[in-house]
């Protein structure tokens, strides 16, 4: 256990395993934001699709109706969003701010509700196998890289290639094209004929289904066991609205991002067991508090977003149209 | 092209009538707790009962009845002051959802100077000290992104969005870290915990027979008055107004829209970090879940009152009642607690927020044009 390797090899294995859900989050959020909303709603979303998930795939016993239902329940988290800020007008952040509260607040009183009918994870085999490492044959063979990065449960693998899909979406199809021109001018997307109604209707809807995934992914991972005090989600919710402009808009960007704030959200846990196997190189790492290592997603992306507002960069990935409600009467 | 026109298209309504307003939150807070209900049904609650609980909240019958009130106060004082802070910034579309963040600053400094000199000041000095460290901590910290945002235009957002949870680590790294120089600690504790006040930090409060009438809530109505007359009466508040409605006008009308935006910002914030000095004070010790979630929970309350100062007072009462309420009951039902408030009241704001579109905008069939403004 105290092998140096191993815990070098340890590290790393976590900073993927624990972190995939915020890569879920943030590739949802960017989908949303694409199309010009700012949904503040990621964490309740989150929750949502979680616990829904969660319990209807316990009740079948299958991990793909888990999915599935995450998805949905979390979709119509979206689809509540679009009603109200695209077809009403409502006021974004404030919709936002109020889908998370009642997101959570609605996870609890569901989970509490269930008491002593709570399922547990152990009873749906198939959500247990489902969640177990699928070992890539030949490269999870190699040193430390192998366990690390290529001996992961399947959800991991899905989460990349989502990322890589809506990456693909954006920047080389015709569609892609389309809900980027929504989310920078919708008054020009509308007048060339671009349905933006359906736009953003369509891509809030996916976008907060991604969302319900990484959900699922953290029921799983903490094991469905419900605690009252404390949401599975924690906090990613938000962590994923920072890593977006992180990852300035781009899901690909968002994988890398993952790992980076993935690997200060997992130094809180491994610092102490780093600094002893390595005593010499990382020692110090003990003397950093913790705490330190959680504020920093959030410390880095308050930089990133003033440097960037002081630089007015060209190559700015945020549409310009972000958190601006689009009224079809006021072209 | 083609003559295809949707069924109906949307047009903005000059003016909507209160009345009109009114019936929309009327029927806003019915259906909520119809939704309620029936989400208690399924739960196996009896809804009439347990909403009963909710509205008395547990006073009748209670042996200390007054304690009850004043535990309600505490909760309604820090989310009507931090509401309030925060519509200030709004009317002037300065979308500070840092109230989080500027309310445990405000705590932390308050704190501070409780912790350095509870021992040496007498109470309502100690008091007043610990009000201004709170207020300029917590308007600092709202203040220096109100400065990026006038020079640069830094989305205010997603910075005050990131500043909390800055904060809250923050204030976790002083509950958490043991060590010789962190007065913040209880010493006699083996455990990190933060240490109590001394008793000349306490927050003041005037004994009414057998209720103590903590001065607090004197202050926080006192601000309300000063807020409606500062915003409805005066030069400065109208110049919020113009802002909020239109910068460009602002400027061509010769205001420094800047100062302006720095100066209700500074003042927003600093009555949050108030609100956290006072609630840190009313509790006697630090926590880090010293907010209570008042930052987000004021956002609903500003926009459930239109940003109205008559109508947040209206709103915080509600959910504090909805809160305290849900708190209390969950005694005789363990299932259900303060979460169910938070999932009423997203009902309601949702309600509220789809009932807005109709008083500010109405539909017109395909066929009739009206003159569109």
């Amino acid at each position: 256990m105290n092998d140096p390797i191993n815990v070098l090899t340890l590290f790393l294995f976590n900073i993927v395993l624990v972190n995939i859900p915020l890569l879920y989050g943030t590739v949802g959020e960017i989908v949303v934001e694409k199309s010009g909303s700012l949904d503040l709603g990621v964490e309740g979303t989150m929750a949502v699709g979680a616990i829904f998930g969660y319990l209807a795939g316990c009740a079948a016993n299958s991990i793909a109706v888990g999915l599935l239902v995450s998805f949905l329940t979390a979709g119509l988290c979206g689809l509540l969003f679009a009603a109200l800020t695209v077809s009403l007008q409502a006021n974004q952040n404030v919709t936002g701010l109020t889908i998370t509260t009642f997101g959570l607040g609605l996870y609890f009183f569901v989970g509490k509700g269930m008491g002593e009918r709570w399922p547990a994870m152990t009873s749906a085999s198939s959500l247990v196998n489902g969640y177990a490492a699928l070992e890539i044959p030949g490269l999870s063979k190699l040193p430390v890289i192998g366990k690390a990065l290529f001996s992961h449960n399947f959800l991991v693998y899905l989460g990349i290639g989502i990322a890589v899909l809506v990456w693909l979406y954006l920047n080389c199809t015709k569609t892609g094209l389309r809900l980027r021109a929504v989310g920078e001018n919708p008054g020009a997307a509308d007048s060339v004929g671009v349905n933006t109604l359906l736009y953003k209707y369509a891509h809030l809807i996916l976008g907060s289904g991604i969302m319900g995934l990484g959900g699922f992914y953290m029921a799983l991972y903490m094991s469905g066991s419900f605690e009252g005090s404390n949401c599975w989600i924690n906090g990613y919710g938000w962590i994923a609205i920072a890593l977006v402009i992180f990852a300035n808009w781009s899901p690909v960007l968002a994988i890398l991002g993952t790992l980076v704030f993935g690997f200060f959200n997992t130094l809180q846990i491994y610092a102490g067991p780093l600094a002893g196997a390595f005593p010499g190189a990382l020692g110090w790492l003990n003397a950093i508090p913790p705490q330190l290592y959680k504020a920093l997603p959030f410390l880095i992306t308050a930089i990133v977003l003033v440097a960037s507002s002081v630089r007015k960069r060209e190559s700015s990935g945020q549409p310009a149209a972000l958190g601006l409600n689009y009224f079809r009467e006021e072209r | 092209m083609k003559s295809r026109q949707p069924l109906f298209h949307v047009v903005k309504r000059d003016q909507a009538g209160p009345g009109r307003q009114l019936a929309a939150y009327v029927a806003a807070v019915v259906l909520a707790l119809a939704v309620g209900a029936v989400l208690l049904l399924i739960q196996g609650v009896e809804p009439f009962t347990f909403y009963r609980q909710l509205i008395t909240m547990g006073i009748p019958g209670s042996r200390y009845p007054w304690r009850s009130v004043e535990n309600f106060i505490k909760l309604f004082v820090p989310l009507l002051i931090t509401s309030l802070a925060l519509a200030l910034a709004f009317k002037m579309r300065f979308w500070n959802i840092g109230g989080e963040g500027q309310f445990i600053m405000g705590a932390f400094w308050a704190g501070f100077a409780a912790m350095q000199l509870g021992e040496t000041l007498p109470r309502p000095l100690m008091v007043l000290v610990m009000a201004l460290c709170g207020a300029l901590g917590g308007g600092l910290y709202g203040v220096f992104v109100a400065a990026l945002k006038v020079k640069w235009g830094t989305n205010e957002t997603l910075l005050t969005l990131m500043l909390n949870y800055v904060a809250l680590y923050f204030l976790q790294y002083f509950a958490e870290t043991k060590t010789d120089w962190n007065f913040f600690l209880d010493p006699g504790s083996a455990r990190p915990k933060f240490a109590k006040f001394p008793a000349n930090a306490q927050m003041i409060t005037i004994s009414i027979g057998p209720f103590n009438l903590n001065l607090s809530l004197i202050i926080a109505v006192g601000l309300c008055v000063l807020l409606y007359i500062y915003l409805n009466y005066t030069k400065r508040g109208y110049e919020i107004a113009v802002v909020g409605d239109s910068p460009n006008t602002a400027r061509y009308a010769g205001m420094k829209v800047g100062r302006i935006v720095i100066r209700t910002i500074f003042l927003s914030a600093a009555l949050i970090g108030l609100a956290g000095a006072f609630q840190a004070s009313s509790a006697g010790v630090l926590s880090t879940s010293i907010t209570n979630d008042v930052g987000w929970t004021g956002v609903v309350v500003a926009w459930l009152a239109k940003l109205n100062t008559v109508g947040i007072v209206a709103a915080s009462l509600l959910i504090t009642v909805l809160q305290y309420g849900c708190q209390t009951a969950s005694t005789t039902y363990p299932s259900i607690d303060a979460n169910f408030a938070n999932l009423l009241q997203g009902v309601i704001l949702f309600i509220v927020l789809a009932a807005d579109f109709f008083t500010r905008f109405k539909l017109v069939p395909r066929g009739r044009r009206e003159a569109v403004k």
